[in-house]
Order: structure tokens, then C-alpha cells, then sequence
């Protein structure tokens, strides 16, 4: 996959992406974060196929997959494949478990007839949910947010993807099981080389689960800073960046009362995107005159580190972030 | 106002659903006091009864629901022994709610200033004029950072799940009550909306003196907000204390330390991060002894027998864990 561009626009005729190029290599995570309505999801959906991109291209292991037709189109969806947020609302709840996953193998002939079952049953298994005929039986509203997860989890690896989007899919869950799917996705990784487009709002959820990949920060459909995992979050060199980390509720009163001494300042946590200039300008605590009449690139500001934006220098690090980790 | 008064008690609480043999105790002999100008988090993952105690607290628990025992007091007067009327004067004004998704609880077809006007009309002795009334209402909105003209002629549809949430807390604020109950306040928003929300009830709480009970699974949330706590295990209270005796590992819950790992955190790359096994106990079908003793990771023989009792500290910070308070020099608590 490499240099994925493209500009998407709504009826509005608002873009919901600027001119997005990203990549990401194969069997490597690339997490995309921002606040709701910044685009990643939509993004996400473009990686995997469920929209064509008005503008611009997505190529996938050196093809443009624009101009895919037939056969190959049809190879190309198998490799990519998606797994929602909702565990709720991307399962028919009229097919039994069975059903939703033999279909999809059957098309891509990866099972015939007479073997679907028993790799349902070894798919089941690896998900780690109950491995047995009877639970093929079964019907969406007869299991938990967690299993209904698994299942659309085995449904995706069923057909043997070379990336899977994982978009917000632990933010329906329970707490306790969270860690539980991350982990599940994650071995899915090591051991058969997934890679992942993995969509979260949720930092700490992104460091978990994409250590040593990378991450793409984006603003109203623009990507404001793109990096390795680890170096963007504990010296970010975009302020949007900065912001979002440093919203992050920490589960230790102790710091919170340090960072709310060392950072009193009111923030602008919301407000509308610039049109002209810098798109995070109108929230932007280092705004300065030039922000206003230029946009500025992304840069590189390190190894396989980029930011869009003029001061990157005055982005102060994170100190409480920081200081837990000394 | 004193600042040490007791505004609302839990007292020995237990709320069944259903009768006879088949029913189950979401809430069981659960005690706490919530004092006034206090933040008090109720902490627990899906099923636990943190929501029900919430709803118990205005008596709004869903059939077939009941309180089976125990009561709740609210300045001294049991809330469970009132008339259907007497609860009515209190609800709004006194003890007001914010609902989990509490985004969707608008009318879609009246404007926001539809909807406030008739909580107006609904409660004529809470402002001299309704003109007094809508002004504080913008004022409040003004205090949750929306702007007042926009919101007061808006469709719930034209706003976001945040300002939602918001105009929420505002409305639940109208009628000035003592104290404002939140269920989830922070779930489903995005991490700016997270903040702005923790933000904001940090500041209603500072600027206008309300108590706060909020219901959350979040314990960072938790860490950012809240002044006490009390975590709910299985329909038991297992802990409770200040946020810092919560967060200190010196003598603390196994399960709040689980929650605690259970979420990954933004602090560190994860390395203490770790799932807990199995779920909340179906209520019907409860383990003998310690309820969480199956999902355990400290737990010995004795856990699997025996309940642990609630035992404090000279501090009042509760636990009820037998391996955690072997070594501690603890009073049972009556009534708990």
C-alpha cells in the first residue's frame, strides 16, 4: 500500500478530506486519531473500499484500485476488510452466526460446502469463543457485545485480509473486555502478518495497540501530524496534537492536580476549522499572523515524522506525561 | 449550608427486581452518605448496580424494581416513605438528573427554549416571573460555554452529541437544585468533549455550590472529578473513600486495581495493562463468599466461603476484602 491520496466531498460541498496521503507498509499498524467528524472513519471507509474517492487514488501493494474491475476488484475487497464500531448494528440479526460467516468464504472459495463448517468451527476458535456446531446456530441478539465483536472480528479474518480497518472497536464495550479484543487483534498480527488501519479517538487505547506503528492525527479532514507511535505522543510537534493529549483524562489524582498547577490556561476545545491559512487556527493557542494567510505543508520534523505547522518548535512538551513516565 | 452536613444517605439499601425466589438484588444492603459541596463518583463496570443506586436515590427505579429495604434520606427526610407529590416538589428541584445519552432525551420538534419554558410552567414557585427563570437559564448556558441565543431556538437535531450533553447539565441545573445526578456523563463523547464536560461540572460545582453524584466505569474520570467514591461490585459496595485513598495501592479493592489495569492508559505504553477474566456474576446465580473471589486475583480458599465484611480505617476509607485488610487495624462498620 503506498501514497494513498484523496479528496472526498459531501452534497454540501464541504470536503470531508483534504488531500490525505498517507501509508503504510505491509503487516504494520497506522492508527488515525481525532475528534469526532474529523474524517478518520471516513477514511477508514475508503481504505476499505466502501466509497470511491471523488478525487485522487488509493493504491494497494502498487495497484491503483480505482480501476479494479471484476475479478480483481473482487480479490482486492477479500484482502481488505473492516470491522465496525457498532457490534450491535453490523451483524444482520436475521442470519444465524453461521450464516454471516460461511457466505464470504464460499464466494472467495476459501471453503467448499463440504469443509465450511469445519473451518467455521476453527474460526470460532480463534477468536476464542465457543467452538462448537451449535453456536453456529445461534443468533446475533442470543450474544454479548463482546462475542458479537469476535464475530465480526472471525468474519473479517475469515476471508484471510492483508489489512484490516478496525474502526473504534472497543469503544461499545464493557471495560473489562477491551483489552481482551485488542489483545485478540493483535495476535492476528504476529501470527498471520495483518497489518491494521486502526480508528480510535482514544490515545491510550492507540498506544496499546499500535506500539511501533504509527499515527495519523487529523483536523477536519486534513492530516496535522504523522509519526511513530511512541514519538508522537510524548513530544508532539503539532499544537492540535498537543491538545488532544493533554485533554486525556489520567487515572491518578496526584497528577491530576500537578498538570491543572503547571496548565491553567482556558483552551479553545472547540470551534469551527479556518478556511483560510492554517485549518487549526481558530484554536490555536501559537497562532500567529502567518497562520492566518498561509496553510502550512506537512514537514518533516524527524525520522518518518511529519507536522503542518509553522511553530513547531513552541509546541511545549507534555509535562505530566512526561514526568509519570521518570 | 454547612459544609459537613449529610444532604443525602443511602442507609442499608437493598433493591430487588422481581418477587419470590426468582428475584435478584441489583443493590444489596448498600450504605453511603453523600455530604453537601461534595463530588461523589459511584464506580462499576456494566451490571454492577451503580446505575440502579443512582436511579434509587430519586426513586425512579423501573418496574419491577423496588426497594426492598433501607432507606434513602434526603436532609433528613426518607425519600422512601414520601407520596408520589412530595417526591414530585423534589425531583427537579431539589435532586435533579442527567440520563445516561442524556443527548437523546430532548423532544425533536420543540426548540430547547419550548422545552425550558414548560419546565417553567411546570414549576411556577421556582422564580418570581418566567422572564427571571429564562434568564437564568442563559446564564447557565453561558457557565456550560454554549452560546444562549443559538441554543435557545435550536432543534435538538442542529447540535452536536457535546453541546447535547450540555444543554443537559443546563436544563437538569434550572431549578437550582442541591444536587445534580449524572449517569455516564462522560461516555460517548469524544476526548475534547470528555474534557470540556469534566471542565465544566468542575466548574458549576465551584461557581454554584452543587453537589454532584455522578455514575461512571471510567475511573480516570474519575481521578479528574470526583472527591469521593464508592465502587460497586455485583450489587456490593466493595470500597469506598476520597479519590486519593481510591488511587492509593497501600490498601486497596483487588477489583478497583483490575479496573484500574483494565484500561489503557495514555501514561505508559501498557505494560501493567491487563483484561479481567470472566464477567460480573449473573445476580441470580451469585458465588458463595466474596463475589469477585472467581475473577480474583488475590483470592484464597476463605475467599470462596466466606463474604467479606466492609471494614474501615480511622479515616472512613471502607473495604471489604479479606486478604487486602488482614494486616490493617480496622473497625466493622455498622449497617454497611
Amino acid at each position: 500500500m503506498r501514497n494513498l491520496t484523496h479528496t472526498y466531498a459531501t452534497g454540501s460541498g464541504r470536503p470531508v478530506l483534504y488531500d490525505v496521503s498517507l501509508d503504510t507498509e505491509e503487516g504494520e499498524i497506522l492508527a488515525l486519531v481525532g475528534e469526532s467528524g474529523c474524517g478518520k472513519t471516513t477514511l477508514g471507509r475508503l481504505v476499505a473500499g466502501l466509497h470511491q474517492p471523488s478525487q485522487g487514488s488509493i493504491v494497494f501493494d502498487g495497484t491503483d484500485i480505482t480501476d479494479l474491475r471484476g475479478g480483481k476488484r473482487r480479490e482486492w475487497r477479500r484482502q481488505v476488510q473492516m470491522v465496525h464500531q457498532d457490534p450491535y448494528g453490523s451483524l444482520n440479526p436475521g442470519l444465524t452466526i453461521g450464516s454471516t460467516l460461511a457466505p464470504g468464504m464460499l464466494r472467495h472459495k476459501l471453503a467448499t460446502w463440504r469443509n465450511v463448517q469445519q473451518k467455521m468451527i476453527k474460526l470460532l476458535q480463534q477468536v476464542g469463543l465457543d467452538a462448537t456446531p451449535a453456536f453456529l446456530q445461534r443468533y446475533p441478539h442470543q450474544l454479548s457485545g463482546g462475542q458479537r465483536q469476535r464475530v465480526s472480528i472471525a468474519r473479517a479474518i475469515s476471508l484471510q485480509p492483508r489489512l484490516i480497518v478496525a474502526d473504534e472497536v472497543t469503544s461499545m464495550l464493557d471495560v473489562s473486555m477491551r483489552v481482551a479484543i485488542l489483545d485478540l487483534l493483535l495476535s492476528f498480527q504476529r501470527e498471520l502478518g495483518i497489518g491494521y488501519v486502526f480508528i480510535s479517538h482514544d490515545f491510550g487505547v492507540v498506544r496499546y495497540f499500535a506500539q511501533g506503528g504509527r499515527i495519523a492525527v487529523m483536523f477536519f479532514g486534513h492530516v496535522v501530524e504523522e509519526g511513530p507511535v511512541e514519538q508522537v505522543i510524548t513530544t508532539p510537534k503539532h499544537p492540535y496534537t498537543h491538545m488532544l493529549l493533554q485533554a486525556i483524562p489520567v487515572p491518578d489524582p496526584v497528577l491530576v492536580r500537578k498538570r491543572d498547577e503547571a496548565d491553567d490556561a482556558p483552551k479553545r476545545m472547540t470551534g469551527e476549522p479556518a478556511t483560510k491559512g492554517c485549518v487549526f487556527a481558530n484554536r490555536c493557542p501559537l497562532v500567529q499572523d502567518r497562520c492566518r494567510k498561509e496553510a502550512p505543508p506537512l514537514t518533516q520534523v524527524g525520522d518518518r515524522h511529519r507536522t503542518a505547522c509553522f511553530y513547531s518548535d513552541e509546541v511545549p512538551p507534555l509535562q505530566h506525561l512526561t514526568e509519570h513516565a521518570a | 449550608m454547612s459544609n459537613d452536613q449529610k444532604l443525602l444517605e443511602v442507609e442499608d439499601l437493598t433493591v430487588a427486581f422481581g418477587d419470590g425466589p426468582g428475584s435478584v438484588r441489583a443493590v444489596e444492603n448498600v450504605s453511603l452518605s453523600v455530604e453537601a459541596g461534595e463530588i461523589y463518583a459511584l464506580v462499576g463496570e456494566s451490571g454492577c448496580g451503580k446505575s440502579t443506586l443512582a436511579y434509587s436515590m430519586l426513586q425512579i427505579v423501573p418496574p419491577p424494581g423496588r426497594i426492598a429495604g433501607g432507606a434513602v434520606r434526603f436532609r433528613d427526610r426518607d425519600l422512601t416513605s414520601m407520596s408520589k407529590r412530595e417526591l414530585n416538589t423534589l425531583r427537579g428541584a431539589e435532586l435533579a438528573m442527567v440520563f445516561q445519552g442524556a443527548m437523546n432525551a430532548f423532544n425533536p420538534v420543540l426548540t430547547i427554549g419550548t422545552q425550558v419554558d414548560h419546565i417553567l410552567q411546570a414549576h411556577p414557585e421556582a422564580f418570581d416571573d418566567p422572564k427571571e427563570g429564562r434568564d437564568y437559564f442563559r446564564h447557565l448556558l453561558d457557565l456550560v460555554q454554549l452560546p444562549p441565543d443559538r441554543i435557545w431556538k435550536s432543534y435538538e437535531s442542529q447540535l452536536s452529541g457535546g453541546m447535547k450533553q450540555r444543554v443537559a447539565i443546563a436544563v437538569a441545573l434550572l431549578l437550582k437544585p442541591a444536587v445534580v445526578i449524572l449517569d455516564e456523563p462522560t461516555t460517548a463523547l469524544d476526548v475534547l468533549n470528555q474534557r470540556l464536560v469534566i471542565d465544566i461540572l468542575k466548574d458549576l460545582h465551584r461557581t454554584l455550590g452543587v453537589t454532584i453524584v455522578f455514575v461512571t466505569h471510567d475511573l480516570a474520570v474519575v481521578a479528574e472529578l470526583a472527591t469521593r467514591v464508592a465502587v460497586m461490585y455485583a450489587g456490593r459496595l466493595v470500597e469506598s473513600g476520597t479519590v486519593d485513598e481510591i488511587f492509593k495501592a497501600d490498601r486497596r479493592h483487588p477489583y478497583v486495581e483490575a479496573l484500574i489495569n483494565a484500561i489503557p492508559s495514555v501514561l505508559d505504553a501498557g505494560l501493567k495493562v491487563r483484561p479481567i477474566g470472566g464477567s460480573v456474576p449473573n445476580l441470580a446465580e451469585l458465588p458463595a463468599g466474596c463475589r469477585f473471589a472467581p475473577r480474583c486475583r488475590l483470592a484464597e480458599d476463605h475467599c470462596h466461603e466466606v463474604e467479606p465484611p466492609l471494614l474501615g480505617d480511622a479515616q472512613g476509607h471502607l473495604v471489604a476484602c479479606h486478604v487486602v485488610n488482614r494486616h490493617a487495624e480496622l473497625v466493622e462498620v455498622s449497617g454497611a
